[in-house]
């Protein structure tokens, strides 16, 4: 299969990506703020819609940056120690975008069932965005700070104060790597529990979709919507795994063709499932009426695009050269 | 015969082939069989236990069609598997582990239709019995799904 990108263009990658988190936090936070202030419900369902993406487009800024750092391993006036501290400060945002991003798009999933932003879940949303545009921000900070030699060995005092040793920190990008190589139980439980959320993902892709293609009838859009935060856990499950999967072993995902259309289409599959949340002309569909031509190329793609993801997944060894 | 069964000459291609349509594709066809059928299992246990009640009962019962197709392809796939690898296999206990839940898995969704769709009405309560039979075909299937990656480690 011909590659999509070689390790100089996921390094390039990342540096054109790698503005998106930051900018795309504080964007995506004044809209919420904005949403607040002029009590506009729109301008709040905007805002967190920009935040689920935003989630999803930080996936390919965290794993490319893998990739570029392995193009500049062993890099005259480069330190590993830099490279080492902003993976760190970089993995610690990552999570809490995600986590901000999967309360973004619970709020929305509210938003479309009881018909207003609802406090709780919106201040959630605001409490998270606030620590993410922080986190992500001194993870962007890091990341600059690695292509200046004058810092070289850590000895830089910034705007965050005085850096670390790597891995000292709470969460170390090695440490995880130790956890998962050093235990042989971790592996496997992971591929089962990946298995497992993979299942509970498909199943709720197969009912809404099939609803939507005309194959399942008799029951209304409203009623499969229920089902679809079981389709984000299953998800978050394969997520957690996934990266302790790409920690562990980046170096069999980052050169690896079936991975690179796996984050593809799964990116893809995100925004499928953001429009299939908040899609008005689905939600009003009854049990028994047929859905609109946008609606089933809607749910046919999402079919396609989830298959696509496991068949990549499970093509990582045999395409590409994963275990 | 589990020996004279790998050394077949379809278990020699299937194995030592190096063409994607041979290994990878019939393993990737039984991952998908595996998702598709639990999958549809799973949304049936979890209706079953209360989620999405609005989501008519009746309404669902095409999913078992999709469970049926898709364990004829793991059926299938699984014993194309099965033979390439006749003498690891045959005598491992989580492979018959294995099987042994994907069976409690199956006997669960003929019990959950038959006593829960079968019925001209729409049940206006979910039973207790019903309940426990969709706890037990989420535990088979999990299990199912543990020992067969178990394998792959394992065995």
């Amino acid at each position: 299969m011909p590659e999509l990108a070689n390790q100089a263009d996921l390094a390039h990658l990342h540096l054109l990506l790698n503005h998106f988190p930051t900018i795309g936090t504080i964007l995506g936070l004044g809209l919420l703020l904005l949403g607040f202030i002029r009590r506009n419900d729109h301008l709040t369902k905007v805002s967190l819609e920009v935040m689920f993406l935003i989630a999803l487009a930080t996936m390919p800024v965290y794993v490319s940056g893998q990739a570029a750092a392995e193009a500049l391993k062993g890099q005259a006036g480069v330190s590993a120690d830099a490279i080492a501290l902003h993976n760190d400060a970089a993995l610690g945002s990552f999570i809490m975008m995600e986590i901000t991003g999967f309360f973004a798009w619970l709020t929305l999933w509210r938003i479309r069932r009881v018909g207003r932003p609802t406090a709780g879940l919106t201040y959630t949303v605001l409490v998270f965005a606030v620590l993410t545009a922080a986190a992500v921000a001194r993870a962007a900070n890091m990341g600059g700070d690695i292509r200046h030699p004058e810092i070289e060995g850590g000895q830089y005092s910034g705007l965050f104060g005085a850096a670390a040793a790597p891995g000292s920190g709470f969460l170390s990008a090695a440490g995880i790597k130790d956890f998962v190589l050093q235990h042989p139980f971790v592996w496997p439980t992971c591929e089962t529990l990946h298995f497992l959320g993979m299942s509970l993902m498909f199943g709720v892709l197969m009912i809404v979709n099939l609803r939507l293609l005309g194959w399942l009838r008799g029951m209304s859009f409203a009623s499969v919507h229920r089902l679809l935060p079981f389709g984000l856990i299953g998800f978050g499950i394969n997520f957690i795994t996934g990266m302790f999967f790409f920690i562990a072993a980046s170096e069999q995902y980052t050169q690896n063709v079936a991975f690179h259309w796996k984050v593809v289409l799964l990116i893809l599959a995100g925004v499928n499932y953001l429009v299939l949340t908040v899609y008005d002309e689905a939600w009003a569909l009854p049990a028994s009426a047929d859905a609109p031509l946008p609606g089933k190329l809607l749910g046919g793609s999402a079919l396609v695009l989830a298959v696509g993801v496991m068949y990549f997944g499970r093509m990582l060894p045999f395409i590409g050269n994963a275990f | 015969m589990l020996t004279s069964l790998e050394q077949s000459a379809f278990s020699t291609w299937l194995l030592s082939s190096n063409s994607i349509w041979a290994y990878p594709t019939v393993l990737t066809l039984h991952t998908f069989g595996m998702m598709v059928l639990v999958g549809a299992a799973l949304m049936i246990d979890l209706r079953l236990l209360g989620f999405g009640r609005g989501i008519p009962l009746q309404s669902m019962d095409r999913l078992f069609r999709v469970m049926w197709v898709a364990f004829a392809l793991n059926a299938v796939t699984g014993t194309m598997l099965f033979v390439a690898d006749a003498s690891k296999r045959g005598p491992s206990l989580i492979f018959w582990t294995k099987l042994s839940f994907v069976a409690v898995g199956l006997v669960m969704a003929v019990l959950i239709r038959r006593r829960n769709f079968e019925a001209s009405a729409e049940p206006v309560v979910i039973s207790g019995a019903a309940k426990r039979l969709a706890i037990v075909s989420l535990l088979a299937w999990s299990a199912a799904i543990t020992a067969g990656r178990l394998l792959a480690y394992v065995a």
